[in-house]
């Protein structure tokens, strides 16, 4: 319940459909999934079953002892009977405990085993694919519905397994003791299961309403306290107050339905057990007087029936869980098999030494899905070490010439090399080592501060860690962090500020040493001093290696050995800053009197 | 908390009444049942003749047909209540709410104010219902099964009860572990989603720095300590479980041992023996269940302590000032004298010591950064935020003084941010005029230039926009918020920004009907457009909180300040996009 409550707007459609409870293909391929565990699923249903044994010894038990010393009047032998119920009581203690922490242990395993399988799949999706699913959906795959399957486990089918094996054990011991008492036990069994079957159905239909209230309430009530500046300003108040008060009885009303069902439904599963005990009381009374039955078997009778009652009341739960299981891996396995998109070559072509670090882009033209084209035609080239400014006004297609170099996303027309060899040619992790990215607003891994710039590579150890800090100069601030360099990041880096988080990802670039450095110019303020560190840093950084960068201030590229200048996707201007300027009606030049004019 | 509680308890104390009446008759009759039990034992043993057997069994049935139907009855009275309870409690939340001033709203945010009004209530819900269903049908079960057993045999009874303290005992720790480990759980589960979380929204980062093995294997990592911490938690559930399951067995045993030997030294008949056999598993599921209910009602006081808090929330305008007399509509002359405002937790003023005089009837444009004050202005013009005494005065009226209702329907503001209903297109612009006539909408649709945008729509203005609706383009979606401001025939128009979306010639073409229209209204609009500043009569230029510059278009090019700088980028920017 806690955990439906957490979006309160309601689940999307999809998330509500239930179907079957049981799904041959679904099982199959969870099957996959269990089969590491199927000594502990074997010794699950074993511990299961040994369970309800012992329970059904119970009241065999009873009936030995009532007949034996009670009735016979042979004292001495009522320890023995106490001794065994105390033998049973202690193995249905050890038992089940034994069998709720094993049930769990295999739920939880499986379900670690696939939530790992869901979030590695994810990481190998394409950036398309989370342009298309926002996070929130995902996220209820990794969640929500992983965790249903874990409910599955420790109390679905398994269970139901075992809820069916004690029924049929029940029902033979009552048949096999007296028969005819056996069958008025059984004669409530029909009227139960229809009546059951019927309300259970209107319980369902009434909680489904119920739902769909809930949801229409809070969702009324999230727009109301987001807009709620607006119904104040137009007073609406009373209005809205009306409508709410509606949707909120409708709300009450529904509930009050399914509270009366429920009430009903619950009584008439009490009465269904007072009138199976009156029958065997009617009956068994009657053959006790005919010397057909004993008084231990009318008291064995009354206890099994008690335990006859309790799995079949709780069959309908268990469906329900099934159902949901079953919803929920479909979904799963839906994401698993949505294909990886964009993956390495099965021949790539290895990397040997270090990478020259030529770019060119040949006729490079991209849109997003479903979108405009982003780039159209381009084509430009970039020899080894050197430094190129990437300008453009807002649209231009600037960042999406990084996107397009580690290929997050793939080229829809022409190609890019990288030392003469396309990108798609290259292992994806060889690619994406020999290109390093640095963005606009630096992304902080969850960790401490030294493996935000190692990024966990063995080969950049803390010593590798600490020289590149004081390179960039960002050992300062590190300094200066409660625990250094063991710092933990939160959220983020929201206890960094934006210019230390920029010296920390030139430090990780610099710890790479990629041979080809991508670096989106930030566009958040930052005061005058942190503003000449990260230049001076980056100068540093660029030193040695292809570079190219994107600006959005024109200062910055002002030692560029070229200006590659975008518009609408194409290859507006090229040259140094000075030949850019020399052009009269140039985009270069207004985009430098604007930033002049507005300083 | 208690008061609070029994508070909105109290409309329905009769309703509990009856509920405990027919708890009472429910017990009595579940108590027959062993009664009966023990009857026709009693007749079995004497040997009596079917039929006295078959009378008792009748009455059995009798008994239990009666209880079925009065337990619903109980059921229905109490839980009903629940759901009647926590009906008028979220209607005071949302009454409430309705009279929080936007600060409130600025402190707190959305999710923590659902989550009071809807998971909290869930939990009142609990507590008001089945929680308090199980506590009265718990100490009626105990105080007639107790009885009925003492009636039966009272070493019998003191035996048999003996293991009921131990069992409530260690339910009751086990439980308080169960629900500190289920928390730590939850907590873990929130990492992980969190991780999951942060990974999926950077997943471009993740990739571009070939990360994607490291995130899983971290991952990875909390998914087993959340494995761990759920084991441990099955581990103490299962001990728990187990141990209720054994205790009930235990009640058994000692009937059976203890009883047995009553019954062979003659103490006791075989009859009662059986139906203390009987009553004694009537009490096994009230006493797990205590442990439950104590947590219910734990968790219960807890929502009803965050509920209260929203409650006991002051709204920023008075009652009177709500509901004060009304008048006539405010015309919009405009006098700001010594005006310094600052927001609650703010460290420097929002607006300093700012003077200004607009004149009935005229269009006033304001520019300036982002957080020069301009926003603030116009929301305390339009009493968003209180504004402070004798600065503010409108038609020569205190601001601070007049009532809420008469501002309001006086003033037309569209906010920056066009936020539109999941309703209908028609409710959305008669947000404030629910009665307006075809007529006065279509105007105010024509106003806004949406006139042509209704073709587009599915349903024209029956169309359903917002979240789950259609979805309006950010252009049309303003022009909605102007068309709902325009609809309350408004003296003073406040715009800010509120064109933003809005194409360039779109706005001057609304701009200019609604100069036509506007006659005699003031207008005071917020905006970049120098197409939009330079048709004002006046154009207000805002830094740091006070105007710096004040004249009109012409004036403030020539002065060459502010204005004029911004208005050269203005021309190189349009240069820019000609270029293509």
């Amino acid at each position: 319940m806690s955990r439906r409550g957490k979006s309160p707007a309601g689940a999307p459609d999809e998330e509500g459909v239930l179907g079957k409870a049981y799904d041959a293909r679904m099982i199959g391929r969870l099957w996959v999934y269990v089969r590491p565990y199927q000594l502990l699923v074997g010794l699950s249903l074993a511990v299961l079953f040994a369970v309800s044994a012992v329970q059904l010894v119970q009241p065999y038990l009873l009936k030995r002892a009532i007949d034996g010393p009670i009735r016979e009047r042979r004292p001495e032998e009522l320890p023995y009977w106490a001794a065994l119920f105390i033998a049973t009581l202690l193995a249905e203690f050890g038992l089940r405990f034994a069998q709720l922490y094993l049930l769990e242990r295999t739920g939880q395993n499986v379900v670690f085993d696939l939530r790992n399988a869901v979030f590695s799949h994810l990481q190998r999706l394409p950036s398309a694919f989370f342009d298309r699913n926002p996070v929130g959906r995902l996220m209820t795959r990794v969640t929500t519905d992983v965790e249903s399957l874990n409910e599955a486990f420790t109390s679905g089918l398994v269970l139901i397994l075992a809820d069916l094996a004690k029924l049929v054990a029940i029902v033979a011991i009552l048949l096999a003791m007296d028969w005819r008492l056996a069958l008025v036990t059984f004669a409530v069994l029909p009227p139960m299961l229809l009546l059951s079957w019927g309300f259970r159905v209107r319980i369902r239909a009434a909680y489904r309403e119920v739902r769909s209230r809930v949801a229409r309430l809070n969702a009324f009530l999230q727009e109301a306290v987001s807009g709620m500046r607006l119904i104040q300003l137009f007073r609406r108040q009373a209005h809205d107050y009306g409508t709410f008060t509606a949707i909120n009885g409708g709300h009450r009303d529904a509930e009050l339905r399914g509270v009366r069902y429920d009430s009903a439904f619950s009584a008439i599963v009490d009465l269904m057990g007072s009138l199976t005990l009156a029958g065997i009381v009617w009956v068994g009374g009657a053959r006790i007087l005919g010397g057909g039955v004993s008084f231990g078997t009318l008291v064995a009778f009354i206890a099994y029936a008690e335990r006859f009652f309790r799995p079949l009341e709780e069959l309908s739960q268990r469906y329900a869980v099934m159902q949901a299981a079953m919803a929920s891996s479909e979904r799963i396995f839906g994401l698993l098999d949505t294909p990886a998109g964009i993956v390495s070559p099965a021949d790539p072509v290895a990397i040997r030494g270090r990478l020259r670090g030529e770019v060119a882009f040949e006729r490079v033209s991209f849109a997003y899905e479903g979108g405009e084209p982003v780039l159209r035609d381009l084509s430009f080239r970039v020899g080894a070490g050197e430094r190129i400014g990437i300008v453009g006004w807002t649209g231009a297609g600037k960042s999406t010439l990084i996107k397009l170099l580690v290929r997050l996303y793939d080229v829809s027309a022409g190609r890019i090399t990288l030392d003469g060899v396309d990108l798609r040619d290259y292992r994806l992790d060889d690619l994406r080592r020999g290109v390093g990215v640095v963005l606009q607003d630096p992304f902080l891994f969850a960790g401490t501060v030294e493996a935000n710039v190692s990024l966990g590579d063995p080969r950049i150890g803390p010593e590798a860690v600490r020289r590149a800090a004081a390179m960039v100069r960002a050992d300062r601030f590190i300094a200066r962090l409660p625990h250094g360099y063991a710092e933990e990041i939160r959220e983020r880096g929201v206890n960094l500020s934006v210019g230390e988080k920029q010296l920390l990802s030139f430090a990780r670039a610099i710890a790479f040493d990629p041979a080809v450095l991508v670096l989106d110019e930030a566009t958040s303020s930052v005061d005058r001093a942190t503003e000449a560190a990260i230049q001076q840093a980056l100068d540093v950084v660029l030193r040695g290696r292809t570079s190219l960068v994107i600006a959005h201030r024109l200062v910055t590229v002002q030692d560029a050995d070229r200006v590659l200048v975008l518009h609408h996707g194409r290859l507006h201007e090229a040259g140094t800053h000075v030949e850019l300027m020399a052009r009269d009606e140039g985009i270069y030049r207004t985009l430098y009197s604007l930033q002049s004019a507005t300083g | 908390m208690r008061g609070q509680l029994l508070e909105f308890a109290r409309p329905y104390r009769r309703r509990f009444l009856l509920g405990v009446l027919l708890l009472v008759l429910t017990n009595a009759f579940t108590l027959l049942l062993p009664w009966l039990l023990r009857g026709a034992i009693a007749a079995i043993e004497r040997g009596a003749a079917a039929a006295v057997v078959g009378w008792y069994a009748t009455a059995m049935i009798a008994a239990a047909l009666v209880q079925a139907v009065i337990r619903t009855g109980s059921r229905l009275t109490i839980l009903g209540a629940s759901r009647h309870i926590v009906f008028d409690i979220r209607n005071r939340f949302f009454a409430h709410l309705e009279r929080l001033g936007a600060s409130y709203f600025d402190s707190h945010r959305t999710g923590d104010i659902m989550s009071r009004g809807v998971n909290d209530l869930l939990l009142l819900r609990s507590l008001y219902g089945p929680g308090v269903l199980n506590l009265l049908n718990t100490a009626l079960v105990f105080t007639g099964g107790v009885a009925l057993m003492l009636s039966l045999d009272l070493t019998l009874t003191l035996w048999a009860l003996a293991p009921f303290p131990i069992l409530f005992l260690v339910v009751s720790l086990l439980s308080r572990r169960v629900f500190a480990q289920s928390v730590a759980v939850q907590e873990q589960l929130g990492a992980l989603s969190t991780r999951a979380q942060e990974n999926l929204s950077g997943i471009q980062q993740v990739k571009a720095y070939v990360q994607e093995e490291r995130e899983a294997a971290a991952f990875r990592e909390l998914g087993a300590e959340f494995r761990r911490r759920s084991l441990a938690m099955a581990t103490l559930r299962g001990l728990m479980l187990a141990l209720i399951a054994g205790f009930a067995g235990l009640g058994t045993l000692v009937v059976l041992f203890v009883g047995g030997q009553h019954v062979l030294a003659g103490r006791m008949t075989f009859a009662d023996f059986v139906a203390f056999n009987a009553t004694l598993g009537l009490l096994a599921w009230p006493t797990v269940a205590l442990g439950w209910i104590v947590n219910v009602f734990q968790r219960g006081v807890g929502a009803m302590q965050r509920i209260q808090e929203v409650l006991a929330a002051v709204p920023d305008i008075s009652p009177a000032g709500e509901t004060g007399a009304d008048g006539p509509p405010l015309d919009g002359a405009i006098e700001i004298r010594g005006l310094t405002f600052r927001f609650g937790g703010a460290q420097g003023a929002a607006l300093t010591d700012l003077d200004l005089r607009v004149e009935r009837g005229s269009r006033v444009a304001i520019v300036g950064e982002v957080g020069s004050g301009k926003s603030t202005l116009v929301n305390l013009l339009a009493r968003v935020y209180p504004c402070p005494p004798g600065t503010i005065f409108i038609a020569g009226e205190d601001l601070a003084a007049l009532p809420v209702g008469r501002v309001r329907r006086s003033i037309g503001y569209v906010p920056q941010e066009a936020f539109l209903f999941s309703r209908s297109l028609r409710d959305n612009i008669a947000l404030g005029r629910p009665d307006a006539s075809d007529e006065e909408l279509s105007r105010a649709v024509a106003l806004a230039g949406l006139t042509r945008d209704l073709g587009d729509f599915p349903d024209g203005l029956e169309t359903i926009v917002g979240e789950r609706g259609f979805t309006l383009s950010g252009g049309q979606r303003q022009r909605v918020a102007l068309a709902r401001a325009l609809l309350t025939n408004p003296r003073l128009v406040l715009l800010d920004d509120a064109l933003s979306s809005v194409d360039a010639d779109t706005e001057r073409g609304i701009l200019e009907a609604l100069g036509r229209d506007l006659r005699g209204r003031t207008c005071l609009l917020i905006s970049h457009r120098f197409s939009t500043l330079a048709g004002a009569d006046r154009i207000l230029v805002f830094a740091a909180g006070r105007i710096v510059e004040d004249g009109t278009h012409a004036d403030l090019l020539a002065r060459d300040g502010i204005y004029a700088r911004l208005f050269r980028r203005h021309l190189l920017q349009e240069r820019l996009e000609e270029v293509s």
